[in-house]
């Protein structure tokens, strides 16, 4: 499932961008090659700079010489004329050639841009490449912290009283951990950061699960029905606190969502779990 | 009142595993570090799949395939009675989870937070996780390549959140 939808989004947006590309060629939506006509509004005495009506948008431009003309963009400019300047790698600024000039109108030819779209999705890979890594260095020192203190929970001893404490409810969603395994003692420590809205705390925790639930794996490439549960746990996301970022976003009114989002995420969260032990059980049947 | 809880919890946790561990006579600066050591690796071995699914998503939106969906969907989402720019929500909530930020924080600018619209959404974003991103750190961590049926489940909880959410802002704020 996870190969076809992963192949499916890359087909797909390619493949879209590409149609897209061809139907911008076909009906030359960028009138590329066309002699443009705009009008003249204000231009100073020395007539080196103009401002010219594009789209219903006024533009400051000057005039280079007799043959180009530097058209200045700002934020408020049409999207399109960005477009073109970014394709022939400039910003905010846009070189064309002057055909025609006269009083009251100029006739431009600006310049040409080509698969669009396609460059769009090209430079979308590479920043998201270079994007994921950054996430995952950024998590470094989290993790390292979480797994430090963990490291001492599990020498100390502590980890036990958290095992005892949890145990009936974990044994039954987690049938397959021996009674006194720590897998149970990072599972509940993710639940409880989770529960609390603590994200970053969960991370590690829950990895530090995962790692614990590989050793009781017996095919190490294939995600056993623990992990299964537990992922489906994580993603239905288990919280009594709202997340941080909410919070930012919304400031104040979070407080009057607050039971909407408990009765919302349970919901989500009793799916997951029937959701998982079907699959479970099916498993089951077929071996 | 729970707000001060989260503040105190980490603090008093981390207060507690180390005076813990000193009584039990841990070496709780050698055992920090022993543990702490893996957080390295396991930020490095995620990287491969965040990098497989931040791209392909990358890829999507980029293309502007996302879009159309969304507006195909609008009719459908009309006959129904969901507001067209939840629906947006519920699709890009398991994908990406700036990009949910980002839908969010437009849908505020354009209704303000009173709107039942933002609510909704809200409660969406609140209430179900970035699956995509999830299954890639999780899984990625200890090399499963095989998600059997996590993924399934995971998207179900989604569906089941994003309809919850609907529902319950509905009947909640009326």
């Amino acid at each position: 499932m996870l190969n076809k939808i992963w192949a499916s989004l890359i087909i797909l947006g390619i493949s879209f961008a590409f149609a897209q590309d061809v139907h911008d060629e076909v009906y030359n939506t960028y009138n590329n090659g066309v002699h443009q006509q705009f009008n003249l509004i204000a231009s100073d005495s020395s007539l080196q700079e103009l401002t010219l009506l594009i789209d219903g948008y006024q533009l400051n431009a000057t005039l280079l010489n007799k043959q180009k003309i530097h058209i200045h963009l700002d934020k408020h400019s049409p999207k399109y004329l960005h477009k073109i300047a970014s394709a022939n790698s400039q910003k905010n600024k846009l070189i064309a050639k002057i055909i025609s000039k006269n009083n009251t109108s100029i006739t431009l030819l600006l310049p040409e841009i080509h698969w669009q779209k396609i460059r769009e999705v090209t430079q979308a890979t590479f920043d998201t490449a270079e994007f994921a890594v950054k996430l995952a260095l950024g998590l470094i020192g989290i993790m390292a912290l979480w797994l430090g203190l963990m490291q001492i929970i599990e020498k100390s001893g502590l980890i036990n009283y958290l095992v005892k404490f949890v145990r009936p409810l974990l044994s039954w969603l987690f049938p397959n951990i021996p009674k006194d395994h720590p897998a149970l003692a990072s599972i509940s420590m993710n639940m409880t950061a989770n529960i609390l809205g603590l994200g970053n705390a969960a991370t590690p925790l829950g990895i530090k699960a995962m790692q614990q639930l590989q050793t009781l794996n017996h095919n190490k490439d294939n995600a056993s029905d623990e992990m299964c549960m537990f992922l489906a746990l994580n993603t239905s996301s288990v919280q009594l606190l709202p997340p941080v970022t909410l919070i930012a976003l919304m400031g104040t009114q979070v407080s009057e969502l607050i039971v909407p989002i408990i009765l919302a995420t349970s919901c989500s969260t009793v799916t997951a779990i029937v959701v998982a032990k079907t699959f479970a059980a099916q498993r089951r049947k077929k071996i | 009142m729970m707000q001060q809880l989260t503040t105190l919890i980490i603090p008093l946790l981390i207060l507690l595993i180390i005076s813990h561990g000193l009584i039990k006579r841990v070496a709780v600066y050698e055992e920090f570090i022993e543990g702490a050591k893996e957080g390295f690796n396991i930020a490095v071995n995620i990287i491969p799949y965040l990098v497989a699914m931040l791209f392909a998503i990358a890829i999507f939106r980029a293309s502007g395939a996302l879009d159309l969906i969304l507006n195909a969907l609008s009719p459908l989402a009309n006959i129904i009675g969901f507001p067209v720019e939840v629906v947006s929500m519920g699709v890009i909530r398991p994908l990406t989870g700036s990009g949910s930020v980002g839908v969010l924080a437009d849908l505020i600018a354009n209704y303000g937070e009173d709107s039942i619209i933002v609510k909704m959404a809200a409660v969406m974003f609140g209430s179900t996780e970035t699956t995509l991103y999830v299954l890639a750190v999780y899984f990625g961590a200890i090399k499963i390549k095989r998600t059997e049926y996590a993924l399934q489940a995971g998207l179900a909880a989604d569906l089941a959140g994003f309809i919850a959410a609907i529902s319950i802002t509905y009947w909640y704020f009326s």
